[in-house]
């Protein structure tokens, strides 16, 4: 039974900012976050095949996301590669890296898994995706970027009016959505 | 009478815009200035004039950033052309 699919051409709209937040704090560098979270969508594209659609596809990005940055972190942490670790396999049919092409996506809620939702951010991006996806960006694109009123109507072509009330349902929806989930 | 008419005048859902403009600072004095009036004679909208302030703190706490339009366009671009690549 596979409950969950993967529509990749879907995952920059849905699932970017969610894993540049998820990235930036534990990287705290823009630049080898954006790198990270390429590498993660090549190497998720990689392993499609291996997706059971037993986690949701988020979990499952995080999931070679932290990977990526355990990765980047030994890197650094070697010097001149000595103590970077190369995980292959290889049997009588196929060769290559395990990192690469082989996650697959057991659910397994770790402490880890469990502290990552304590993160507010993260939090508050996650109670995003539960409303519609336009209002949502909307209201990312006033409140997290600021962007000014009269650029978000013409981006959208929607009244100062319309905004205020897509505006106001998103904060009704996220405030509610926050009590029941973070406080 | 004269009261109560002023606070018909400003009623709780245009109070709601005012309050969710002020949290973006756009609210002008005027808007701002009938706000107060409203929220000193109305229970409801103190509440949710309180729950909107913290909700917008907890936004600025957050830290939350977007990536860049230009960045999301490039992976969009690497994702079609590789997942077209891997179908065929």
């Amino acid at each position: 039974m596979s409950a969950n699919t993967l529509d990749p051409n879907k995952w920059v709209d849905k699932y970017s900012d969610y894993l540049f937040n998820y990235t930036i704090v534990r990287v705290n560098n823009r630049e080898v976050a954006n790198d990270l979270i390429s590498e993660t969508f090549l190497a998720a594209l990689k392993s499609a095949k291996n997706f059971k659609g037993e986690a949701s596809e988020r979990t499952w990005l995080i999931s070679i996301l932290k990977r990526k940055i355990i990765d980047y972190y030994r890197k650094i942490n070697s010097r001149k590669g000595k103590a970077e670790v190369k995980i292959k396999y290889s049997d009588d049919y196929n060769e290559g890296e395990w990192l690469e092409e082989q996650v697959a996506d057991q659910f397994d809620r770790s402490a880890e898994d469990e502290m990552e939702n304590n993160e507010l951010g993260l939090a508050i991006l996650d109670c995003l995706e539960s409303i519609n996806e336009k209002h949502a960006e909307i209201f990312k694109r006033k409140t997290i970027d600021g962007a000014d009123t009269e650029a978000i109507c013409n981006e959208f072509n929607i009244t100062p009016s319309n905004l205020w009330v897509i505006i106001h349902r998103a904060r009704t929806a996220l405030a509610a959505c926050l009590e029941k989930n973070w406080f | 009478m004269g009261k109560k008419l002023k606070f018909l005048f400003f009623d709780c859902s245009e109070a709601a815009t005012c309050c969710d403009k002020a949290q973006y600072e756009e609210a002008n004095l005027f808007e701002k200035a009938k706000l107060r009036i409203h929220l000193a004679l109305c229970k409801t909208c103190r509440k949710f004039s309180a729950r909107n302030s913290r909700l917008t703190h907890l936004i600025k706490d957050s830290k939350l950033e977007t990536c860049p339009e230009e960045k999301k366009k490039k992976w969009r671009e690497e994702i079609k052309k590789e997942f077209a690549e891997e179908r065929t």
